[in-house]
């Protein structure tokens, strides 16, 4: 057990003086400031003691102090608190990379050496991951003194370089826009015959710069709105764990009823999320009859949500301090008679699909990860649940109410895309049990909305973690001056999920690629929140880029 | 196995029978509380700005003619229908109304203009101070790309260049005192 005590005991009799600072402001949060020159031992000796890697958070803090910052995340999740690690360099000396041990940090660093300009040594895969083959190499756009709306001039002829093709192999290109991608992303797939061998991914192609602008333009109380808008299925996740980073930062407490309605919204998102995931998946192997019956199953509870919050998805409810609106006894039954159908139709399509073969044949063995790699790859969510490793932030690390709600974690040993179908299914019915007892036990009194009487101190850190219907997304906020944060970070679950792809890739058939893609329930818009970029992507032309420019331009 | 699942599939099937909605042959009714296109009541507004300072998509623009006319203008086309503004308004002079279908052509049916005649403070001769440091000025200060008409023209230019010069120059920039200045 690394306890708070015991693994600060034991960083601090390893390490000695590269340890320079200790904070422990609550019983969920630890940070530990260190000199950077330790980073890849202190980051190993963390796993050793059971941490479980999270995202990097990359700051500018050239004006203050010359430095730019690096704080990188773990959950510790026996144990109920994160830690977080922080450090810092000069703008021109390079810092170890942590990618070779903890290989879900490749993108985070990458994403810091396009945005912010550090420099890091050793990272194995040292290629351009957020902003687009023609951004200058000289503007770092999340670099305080660019300004939000900078808009570089195009240039031609620069393209991605993909990974070595290995021999003997041939490239399918996949995507940016593919019928079974409902966003762009474009995956270079590596096949010999129809088994893939390899592949690489240039995403980021639908950045809007966020991040930037929630640090630069709006305001603390705007960005649950922003938040929001990150995920146009699980978006009171991001908007929820904003609220908390926040709150936790700052110590803010906000009263129980609001976090009971806050639990509430977020399962109602739950069951309605993983029901169009279960559509979408049968569309993706063509079973169609899936997909008609799971969204018409699902439709009732997006009425559900427009009555609830004025809106049948994007449902403004969670802000900062609370929640929005009410839960009024007529519509505490409205929740009751929905979810109860739903429930019913749920067992009706759980039937139907369980012991069909056609799925199995589909699902079963395919995108096979071993539990080793899930936990190396630090994936999470249903894809880690579907391989064996038993993690979800509800349970771990509790917020809102889930502390007083009964549940269990679905955890299934299939290592495949059969057992996220079923994963998702057996969660759906856990969340319809959380709505019930939250209902059940939600106290009748309490302000919804517990506003901050002070202005919010500048320069306090805080960090959650929420269970989204796809994963865990973690939010990082750092308190600024101006009314706003100075830093935010967002990690969606997609994030760590998606870089475990190519593993999942690995030797299966090409037909099966979009089920493997659509088995994590890829979300690239949240993935790629930071910078607006346009990305013009030359992959693998026949024609040059100017002559399909002029013959898109002149098409009338 | 295989035969049990279909029939089972069948049955799913057919026990619902035709849900989809006969809409737009029929109207669809919203519920209560439907955040749908906020509407302002020109009578209730005071002309504070807190809509504008709180619309997370800035999609609130104020512009003061001259001393006593303020020009409040909705631009629809961004409004991501929060209702963050009908929250934050002191008088109640923004619903959230029910209306949904704003397909249009023209973006200028999605926009409302408000022309308020502002009282005149007795002491001083003036709403509220004309420098850089309040709320509502702040809001006409570079960055918020296009509710400033004379921010438009000088931003495109800076950013495609990005010379911090002229960002300077815009950091200096003045607003102007009259009408076509
Ligand atoms: S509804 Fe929201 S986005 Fe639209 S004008 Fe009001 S505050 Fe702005
Ligand atoms: S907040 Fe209300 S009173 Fe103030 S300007 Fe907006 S509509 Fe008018």
């Amino acid at each position: 057990m690394a306890t708070i005590q015991a693994l600060t005991d034991q960083l601090k009799k390893k390490f000695g003086n590269a340890v320079t600072g200790v904070e422990n402001p609550s019983a969920t949060q630890l940070f530990i400031d260190f000199k950077k020159e330790k980073v890849r031992e202190i980051c190993n000796e963390v796993l050793a003691q059971g941490g479980r890697y999270l995202v990097s958070v990359g700051t500018d803090n050239l004006a203050k102090d010359g430095t730019l910052g690096l704080i990188h995340t773990f959950a510790f999740d026996k144990e109920h608190y994160f830690l977080s690690l922080r450090t810092a360099t000069k703008e021109s000396e390079p810092i170890e990379s942590i990618t070779p041990d903890i290989p879900n940090a490749g993108w985070s660093e990458r994403e810091y050496m396009d945005l912010l300009g550090m420099k890091f040594t050793n990272h194995p895969k040292p290629k351009k991951l957020v902003t687009a083959d023609d951004w200058p190499s000289d503007i770092y756009p999340l670099r305080k003194e660019v300004p939000f709306n900078i808009k570089p001039l195009a240039a031609e002829n620069v393209a991605y370089q993909l990974d070595e093709c290995p021999e003997g192999c041939s490239i399918v290109p996949f995507g940016p826009y593919h019928p079974t991608q409902h966003e762009p992303a474009h995956f270079a797939l590596f096949v010999d015959g129809e088994t893939i061998k390899g592949s690489d991914y240039r995403g980021f192609m639908i950045h809007r710069g966020v991040e930037k602008l929630a640090q630069t333009q709006i305001s603390y109380n705007e960005i649950p709105f922003l938040a929001e808008r990150i995920c146009g299925i699980c978006g009171s996740v991001h908007a929820a764990s904003y609220s908390q980073a926040v709150e936790i930062a700052v110590g803010h407490k906000i009263s129980r009823r609001a976090e009971y309605i806050r639990t509430i919204m977020l399962e109602i998102e739950r069951v309605h999320s993983h029901l169009l995931w279960l559509g979408v998946a049968g569309h993706l192997i063509g079973f169609d009859t899936v997909f008609m019956q799971a969204w018409r199953v699902r439709e009732p509870i997006m009425w559900l949500g427009e009555r609830l919050t004025g809106n049948r998805k994007t449902y403004g409810m969670i802000v900062i301090g609370g929640v929005r609106r009410d839960i009024t006894p007529e519509l505490k039954q409205d929740i009751l008679n929905v979810i109860g159908t739903i429930e019913k139709e749920m067992i009706t399509i759980k039937n139907a699909i369980i012991g069909d073969t056609a799925i199995h044949r589909r699902t079963k063995d395919v995108g096979y990860v071993s539990t080793e790699d899930t936990i190396k790859w630090s994936l999470v969510g249903p894809v880690a649940r579907a391989r064996n490793v038993d993690i979800d932030v509800r349970r771990d690390m509790p917020y809102a109410a889930y502390d007083e709600m009964k549940f269990s974690v679905p955890v299934v040993d299939c290592n495949d895309v059969w057992g996220t179908v079923l994963v998702r299914v057996l969660e759906t019915f856990e969340a319809i049990s959380i709505i019930r007892q939250a209902l059940d036990k939600m106290p009748n009194d309490g302000p919804i909305l517990t506003p901050f009487e002070d202005a919010v101190p500048a320069g306090m850190h805080g960090i959650t973690a929420v269970e989204a219907p796809r994963g865990e997304v973690t939010h990082y906020v750092i308190t600024g001056e101006e009314n706003r944060p100075e830093r935010w970070r967002v990690r969606a679950p997609t994030y760590p999920n998606l870089q475990g792809v190519p593993m999942m890739l690995l030797n299966n058939q090409l037909a099966d690629v979009p089920i493997i893609i659509g088995s994590i329930d890829p979300c690239f818009s949240c993935t790629e929140r930071m910078e607006v970029v346009d990305l013009r992507n030359g992959g693998m032309k026949v024609m040059s880029q100017s002559e399909l420019e002029a013959l898109s331009r002149n098409k009338r | 196995m295989w035969l049990t699942s279909k029939i089972k599939q069948v049955l799913l099937v057919i026990k619902p029978g035709t849900v989809t909605l006969p809409y737009p042959f029929e109207p669809h009714p919203v519920p209560e509380g439907y955040r749908g296109q906020p509407s302002w009541d020109h009578h209730k507004c005071i002309g504070c700005g807190g809509c504008a300072a709180h619309c997370p998509a800035r999609t609130i623009f104020i512009r003061d003619l001259c001393q006593d006319l303020r020009v409040m203008v909705y631009d629809g086309g961004r409004c991501t229908y929060c209702g963050r503004c009908a929250d934050v308004c002191p008088e109640k002079a923004i619903t959230m109304t029910k209306n949904y279908e704003l397909a249009t052509g023209s973006k200028k049916d999605l926009c409302t203009t408000m022309e308020l005649f502002m009282a005149t403070c007795n002491r001083c001769g003036r709403c509220y101070e004309m420098e850089t440091k309040n709320a509502i000025d702040r809001m006409n200060l570079k960055g918020y790309r296009y509710d400033n008409l004379e921010m438009r023209a000088v931003l495109p230019v800076c950013t495609e260049q990005f010379d911090t010069g002229m960002l300077a120059k815009s950091d200096r920039f003045k607003r102007p005192e009259r009408i076509g200045e």
